[in-house]
């Protein structure tokens, strides 16, 4: 017995030292990769930023290492950054960004296209000649029939909004309300298959009569219900994506009938049968998705223009740093998701430095600082998302945040930040170049007005609030909060400056960005009058969610990612949607921003944009209900031998079409 | 025998049951918001949303209602069709797995099993080898190595012993990678002529004929196994070598090599075979362990086991998967727990006549 258990593990890992001897890859022997410091520095000329020495293990495959994964791959759905790379790469829009400018567009699966007079009616001109991966072809009905399923498809959990709102109006926001305009429907599933059949009918048939294909001239035509600045940004997202009609329908969509959408709206993702699977015109095709490991990626030969120069991309997914990390170091990886935390490690990989200009709005020409190493380093593109502080104006009865609830210096009113001084002063005692030193590593910018760098509404002096702790004191001195007519600081009966106050603030357990943004602000604040005291709570996500839903944080850091690169998608969720409802924002100032941002959307001239968005901007100023902190700029690698990256901030992921290694 | 058998899988369910409704119980405690946030990764951009997971997924619905339809599903009132239901097989779906729950078991579980199979031998013969040794050179200088090896063993966290063999062997020489497969084997398994006789990788391998598959898996499965072996050897030893220890005092060795026989067969046919007693159990426990996927391993060397998969679910509070897990893990542990008392009956007569 003792001699066969001896044999048997001997055995087994014999077997395992063997197996490292086995072939790597069965196929021709690859070109090694460049040695990371044997090589002696050679020659490299200043011009060339890319030596030839640097070469890929296979350069016809290129492998990523995330930690997400999709949600679901239809476009109609999807609103989240995994899904929409792999339909980004897949399926195609009618138009598409021009290279790397977030604002510029290109034909894609439309050659041209006009513009009414009035702003109203978009006539797209279908590119012939262009096959779906499964065969199908290219046809003005197709498109017309995805902007038409999208909108039916409805639901709050996606983009549709973005779409409903200039093809119905202002404020709809989801196909519902055609039905039920109190708002009763939303999401509800049962409840619309119930609504009255001539109610729903006609819902679908304004869909239809909005979005019309014409066979004859190879036209769609698009007619909305107002003039629409953002619209050609709105369809070069993965929710104008092009899907095959009749593909859909085999596949289990819907079939086109108004007497049937009803049963396909608001569809979740696991019960959608376009989750798993991908059919569109792009330069990939979906090879397979192994659900929690890989997805592949294989490129379409039969692809409308010059097929991609990579024949595969794998995107594995790899939870761990130090597991992705290894992969870095040992080639089998081309790009890996880092962690900010973790770019120090990375960072002493770089050879290369690529710096991005503000004023020319792309990447200067790469320069190289060693001509060993491996990797190189974009720096300084603003990035599309950030956090900001939002202040709570009506705080809800049920909040257990407000200490005693009363201006006894053992808590706040619930009102507290209804009057202006206190919401400034609070601006004026948030300090951010910490903020933007210890979060970012100084790689950062501090936002003046809501809109991003390059947008119209965006004014890089416009006035904005700094650290400035005697600014913050006199704010509170000139506040109010007894309503008595006298401000805090000349008051004999005691207010706010004399009596103090106390609160909590919250941040999601977890997430050390809010963490330090909360307490940075609280120790300032703190140290400004001794009888100031906010204590920062670090809650479960649950009961995080819960609290700001109910509206019982007396304020809350939280985060936009735009998405569309266009104003009117700040400007609305901030001021009139959904942050400012968290916040409950007075309806008279909420009418105030409306007017604006509606007379914002309608305008297509971008200067006259502009003047309408500097007003805003100046009303937002003066009343600061958000204080706005900063954008990070990016910090993103690549291995010198990957050629043709595109950096729009506004692709969801890579856009593997122009990419090639050597 | 059998009787005691049956009456232990009789329990089964009810066991299984009592679990779910802990867990139920639990996750009563949370409003519907916050049952709703289970759903969602960060505020969402649309405040409606919420009231949309909680209409879609019927999370105010009370307790009994949503536990039945967990139960049972539910039936489209137009079509008739049952949808989910645990008993009818739908554990639901998985939201951090991107599809049907008991579809990411079926997938995941048969790599764990591919694991354990060939983690048992060096895991836990050869600890059991080395305790022995340990034993029976008492004090010698392999008794005082193993010692102090089990020490460093036991000590040494999983996670950075596994990171510091990954950058060893594969940062720096590229001989064991992480993961399950290379790109070119699994492009083999994905492939028509590859037949999932067992959908266990390596038998699959072998009975398909690949040898390069068979060897490619068991290249990766390497480290992991041996980081898994490391951590088991400590405590191995330490059980072996002190059971082996106290056997070797008993009065019948003594006995046995009175009588004269040799002393390999009083080690061996006499001594070790009841020395193993406790160590049955302990090897039981370990494999039952293995089965259950085990966590850190797998995700440091991104192994898709169960345990890198449930790990996932967990702290992305993925309920339904999570749930899923430990009403499988459950069963895999009543059901391995069982087969190992049997064993242990079998090869202790004392038990098995008491």
């Amino acid at each position: 017995m003792r001699k066969i258990f001896f044999i048997l593990s001997t055995l087994v890992v014999l077997s395992m030292i063997l197996s490292a001897c086995a072939p790597q890859t069965p196929t021709a022997a690859p070109v090694t990769q460049a040695p990371a410091t044997q090589a002696p520095a050679t020659e490299a000329p200043t011009q060339e930023p890319t030596p030839a020495g640097f070469k890929s293990k296979d350069p016809t495959t290129l492998v990523v290492a995330v930690f997400g994964e999709p949600e679901t791959l239809d476009p109609a759905l999807a609103y989240e950054t995994a899904g929409g790379e792999i339909i980004q790469n897949v399926y195609e829009p009618l138009i598409f960004y021009k290279g790397d400018q977030p604002g510029e567009f290109v034909p894609m699966l439309a050659e041209s296209w006009t513009i009414s007079e009035d702003g109203t009616t978009y006539t797209f001109k279908i590119r012939k000649g262009v096959k779906f991966h499964e065969g199908g072809d290219l046809t003005p009905e197709d498109v017309a029939y995805t902007f038409q399923r999208g909108l039916l498809f409805g639901g709050t959990a996606g983009p549709q909004w973005l779409l409903a709102e200039p093809f119905f109006g202002t404020g709809i926001d989801d196909i519902s309300l055609l039905v039920d305009p109190e708002g009763n429907l939303y999401d509800d599933r049962e409840g619309i298959k119930a609504a009255d059949p001539e109610k729903l009918k006609a819902a679908c048939q304004k869909v239809k009569d909005a979005i019309v294909a014409d066979n004859d001239n190879w036209t769609v035509t698009m007619k909305l219900a107002q003039p629409w600045g953002p619209f050609l940004a709105t369809i070069a997202q993965t929710w104008g994506s092009v899907m095959d009609k009749e593909w859909v329908i085999e596949h289990g969509g819907w079939d086109g009938s108004c007497d049937t959408w009803q049963n396909y709206y608001a569809i979740p993702s696991e019960e959608d049968p376009f989750t798993p699977i991908a059919n569109g015109t792009g330069p990939f095709k979906l090879d397979h998705w192994t659900q929690g490991q890989e997805i592949v990626l294989v490129r379409n030969e039969n692809y409308w223009r010059e097929p991609a120069k990579l024949q595969r991309v794998v995107i594995k997914k790899v939870d761990e740093w130090g597991t992705r990390f290894a992969m870095l170091q040992a080639g089998d990886a081309d790009f890996v998701a880092v962690p900010p935390e973790n770019r120090p490690q990375v960072d002493e990989m770089v050879g290369e430095r690529c710096e991005f200009d503000l004023q020319a709005n792309t990447y200067k020409p790469c320069v190289e600082t060693d001509p060993n190493k491996p990797l190189r380093l974009y720096v300084g593109q603003p990035g599309v998302t950030r956090t900001d502080i939002f202040l709570n104006f009506n705080i809800a009865e049920t909040s257990n945040y407000v200490g005693s609830g009363k201006l006894d210096g053992n808590g706040i009113p619930r009102d507290f930040f209804s009057d202006v001084h206190i919401r400034k002063a609070f601006a004026y005692c948030f300090d951010w170049d910490t903020y933007i030193e210890d979060v970012f590593r100084g790689e950062a910018v501090q936002s003046p007005v809501i809109p991003l760098v390059g947008m119209p509404g965006y004014e890089p002096d416009a006035p904005k609030y700094s650290f400035d702790k005697a600014k913050c004191e006199q704010e509170f001195k000139l506040a109010d909060l007894d309503k008595d007519g006298i401000p805090a600081g000349e008051d004999p009966e005691g207010d706010v400056w004399t009596t103090g106050f106390r609160l909590q603030a919250l941040y999601n357990q977890g997430n050390t960005t809010r963490q330090t943004i909360s307490e940075i602000l609280a120790s300032n604040i703190n140290s400004v009058n001794d009888k100031f005291i906010i204590e920062t709570v670090g809650l479960p996500w649950p009961a995080f969610l819960r609290t700001i839903r109910n509206k019982e944080a007396p304020y809350f850091v939280s985060g936009w990612q735009e998405d569309i690169h266009d104003p009117h998608n700040w400007y609305v969720p901030y001021l009139i949607g959904t942050y400012a409802g968290r916040q409950n924002l007075p309806s008279d100032l909420k009418a105030q921003f409306k007017e604006l941002i509606n007379k914002g959307v309608a305008e297509t001239d971008p200067a006259k944009r502009h003047e309408i968005y500097k007003q805003l901007n100046a009303l937002f100023y003066e009343n600061v209900p958000t204080i706005l902190l900063a954008v990070a700029t990016s910090h993103a690698y690549e291995p010198r031998y990957v050629e043709g990256v595109i950096r729009n901030p506004l692709f969801p992921g890579f856009y593997y079409y122009t990419i090639s290694k050597k | 025998m059998i009787t005691y058998i049956i009456r232990r899988l009789l329990l089964v369910p009810f066991l299984l049951f009592g679990v779910t409704v802990l867990i139920f119980a639990m996750l009563q405690l949370l409003t519907p918001v916050e049952r709703a946030s289970l759903y969602t990764r960060d505020l969402p951009k649309n405040e409606k949303a919420l009231e949309g997971f909680i209409k879609i997924y019927g999370l105010d619905r009370p307790l009994y209602e949503q536990y039945w339809r967990w139960l049972v599903g539910v039936r489209d009132p137009q079509t008739g069709e049952r949808r989910g239901g645990i008993l009818f097989g739908d554990f639901g779906w998985s939201r951090t797995g991107s599809q049907p729950v008991a579809q990411l078991i079926a997938q995941r579980f048969p790599n764990t099993v591919d694991l354990t199979l060939w983690a048992v031998a060096p895991v836990i013969l050869v600890g059991i080898w080395l305790g022995v040794q340990a034993a029976v050179h008492h004090n010698g200088w392999i008794d005082q190595a193993g010692r102090i090896f089990s020490i460093i063993g036991t000590s040494f966290p999983t996670f950075v012993f596994g990171l510091l063999v990954l950058m060893a062997f594969y940062a720096k020489l590229g001989w064991f990678p992480p993961g399950r497969v290379s790109d070119w084997a699994n492009a083999v398994i994905n492939s028509p002529s590859f037949h999932p006789y067992t959908r266990l990788l390596t038998i699959d391998a072998l009975l398909n004929g690949r040898l390069d598959v068979f060897l490619d898996a068991l290249r990766h499965m390497f480290l992991p196994i041996l980081t898994l072996s490391y951590i088991n050897w400590a405590t191995f030893l330490r059980v072996t070598r002190s059971s082996m220890l106290e056997t070797l005092r008993q009065e019948y060795v003594t006995t046995a090599r009175a009588k004269g026989l040799p002393e390999r067969d009083v080690i061996y046919k006499h001594a070790r075979p009841n020395a193993m007693i406790p160590v049955v159990t302990l090897a039981g426990f370990s494999v039952v362990g293995l089965l259950g996927g085990v966590v850190i391993t797998e995700t440091v060397f991104n192994y898709p086991g169960i345990g890198s998969a449930a790990a996932a679910a967990a702290s992305q509070l993925d309920v339904v998967t999570t749930l899923g897990f430990a009403l499988f893990n459950g069963f895999i542990l009543i059901v391995a727990n069982l087969v190992v008392d049997v064993l242990y009956a079998y090869i202790d007569p004392r038990v098995r006549l008491s």
